[in-house]
């Protein structure tokens, strides 16, 4: 080896370590640009007015998104409901009482599947079969399109996580002599579970951001809902209707509404960080 | 092969002398073969497991003992391919055959693993756990049955204070005697040991050793064990596999001093295994 070709190589040892820090560093960057852009223009429109007041038509001052802000949780909470029992219960025969068998190999591979359908496409769906026949957009849909998105990554991780617990555990439980199903419920779901509420956590921070679905399945609307088979206002859909207006104190509540949302998942996030750390610590 | 056999026809001769139960035959063992999909892990193996007595099942690894284990409370049925052929005669009836009542085979039955299986829940619950199953008790009798399964398991002076603490807080010796009291808090017949002392240290195999033997006057154990020295120390029979095959079955003392087959004497002065 001559002394040039080793000095060739530390210079491109050196670049390329150092194109590998910078991106990290950008991307790192990326998020904090998004926060603080977030965090400056949103904080100023956080007020009492916003968390309680209903929405004003444009040119009048003042105004808040509490029916939006209400009508996000209970979609949120609706599409939770019906999203994780299936969910759960999927994974668990794929992890469990399927396993090996092709059916739990299609149910694999369609999961995978709808996981990977644009939400927008869910939306599109959701809208054709329900909205349409029921002649309204409701609250119902949105959530039913919110819940088909959670559905698999509940799968996913559901499954993920009963396949992590050891077969001695399970093998352990049928030596007492207690029947399968109840060495799933008692001993293997036991392991299982702050792995598969993390994922829980997860998919609803997910669905917390989602917009496209709810266009055209629960829409918007100025007053609040508490029917689920009327049009039902998200602070996700009222951002995209303000952000594009022509009025600054709308554009203004959608920076709030953007700042609301970011930190409520952030939070959910970093609280699912938290239980993931502890699954990973036994 | 003439010591198997041989014992096999005194076996048999009882059989036909006490009617459906043998006296001090727990388990018969008749003609097992044992299948991993097409591979064959047993062949036509028969042997003994008397009563109250200490049966170590030896041989290099990978000669089927650990299999053979998992055919007296059929755990290996967990897997869809594995496949048992032949009889286990437990109480006059084969285990293998279909109408078993499992949950019944295993209250009888009971296994102990190679590694320590705590659930994770308290120590209390952990032994609870199967027990709640067969009977209905009071709170007081569950509690009197912890703790007497726990000092059966030479344990119940280490966890006392702390029944419900996580059991998965004990060391790994701690631990496996943890699930002999689970498994012994059944009230079972037989108890399988599947390598119980391979993940542990020196001082908490000597202590496993100690409660086998004193369990063997209650209890019949079947131990599957690499260990020669610690089939040597514990068990009463010694069952010698290879390849799957039953090389030889005698006396412990007879086969650690006196081994018939050509194959066991090789074995035993470590020329291969």
């Amino acid at each position: 080896m001559n002394k040039r070709h080793s000095i060739l190589r530390r210079i491109y040892d050196y670049t390329f370590k150092t194109f590998a820090t910078f991106f990290a560093f950008l991307a790192i960057f990326i998020l904090g640009a998004i926060l603080y852009e977030v965090l400056k223009r949103g904080s100023g429109a956080i007020n009492f007015s916003f968390f309680f007041h209903l929405p004003k038509p444009p040119g009048e001052a003042g105004g808040g998104i509490a029916n939006a802000i209400v009508g996000s949780f209970i979609v949120t909470f609706i599409a939770s409901m019906i999203g994780i029992p299936i969910g759960v219960m999927s994974g668990i025969y794929s992890a469990e009482f399927g396993r090996g068998t092709s059916f739990s190999r299609y149910l694999k591979f369609s999961t995978e599947i709808l996981s990977s359908v644009p939400s927008i496409v869910i939306g599109l769906f959701v809208y054709a079969v329900i909205v349409v026949p029921m002649k309204s957009f409701s609250t119902i849909a949105g959530a039913l399109a919110l819940s088909i998105i959670t559905i698999p990554l509940i799968h996913g991780v559901t499954e993920e996580m009963l396949l992590m617990v050891p077969n001695t555990l399970r093998e352990a439980g049928l030596a007492l002599g207690v029947s399968y199903p109840f060495v799933v419920r008692k001993i293997c779901l036991k392991s299982a579970k702050i792995g598969v509420i993390t994922g829980i956590l997860t998919a609803i921070a997910r669905i917390s951001g989602e917009t496209a679905p709810l266009l055209f399945t629960s829409l918007n609307s100025p007053f609040f809902n508490f029917s689920l088979l009327k049009p039902m206002p998200t602070a996700n859909v009222t951002i995209f209707n303000y952000a594009m207006s022509p009025y600054d104190d709308w554009r203004q509540i959608a920076w709030g509404a953007s700042f609301l949302i970011t930190v409520a998942i952030l939070l959910l996030t970093i609280l699912s960080r938290i239980l993931f750390k502890r699954v990973k610590n036994g | 092969m003439d010591s198997i056999e041989g014992n096999i026809l005194s076996v048999e001769k009882e059989l036909i002398h006490s009617g459906e139960i043998v006296s001090n035959v727990e388990l018969m063992v008749k003609n097992l073969s044992f299948y991993y999909g097409k591979t064959v892990a047993l062949k036509n193996i028969s042997f003994p497991i008397y009563r109250e007595k200490v049966t170590a099942i030896i041989g290099p690894s990978g000669c089927g003992k650990s299999t053979l284990l998992r055919c007296f409370n059929r755990i290996f049925e967990l897997y869809k391919e594995q496949k048992a052929e032949g009889e286990i005669i437990f109480r006059g009836t084969n285990i293998l055959s279909r109408d078993v009542n499992l949950t019944m085979l295993r209250s009888k039955i009971g296994m102990i693993f190679q590694k320590p299986t705590p659930f994770p829940l308290s120590i209390y619950d952990n032994i609870a756990f199967g027990m709640k199953l067969y009977q209905k008790m009071s709170r007081s009798e569950i509690r009197e049955r912890i703790e007497v399964a726990l000092r059966k398991a030479a344990l119940w002076d280490e966890v006392k204070d702390k029944l419900l603490e996580p059991a998965t807080s004990l060391s790994g010796g701690q631990q496996q005697r943890l699930c002999i009291a689970r498994a012994i808090a059944i009230e079972p017949e037989v108890l399988l040991m599947d390598e119980p002392a391979s993940a542990l240290d020196p001082i908490a195999t000597a202590k496993i050793e100690e409660l086998i033997e004193e369990l063997s006057g209650k209890y019949t154990i079947v131990i599957v064990t690499h260990n020669m020295q610690q089939a040597a120390r514990v068990s009463d029979y010694t069952a010698f596999l290879y390849l799957g095959e039953l090389v030889e079955y005698s006396d412990t003392e007879k086969f650690f001093t006196n081994p018939k087959e050509k194959k066991s004497k090789e074995y035993l002065t470590g020329r291969f295994g």
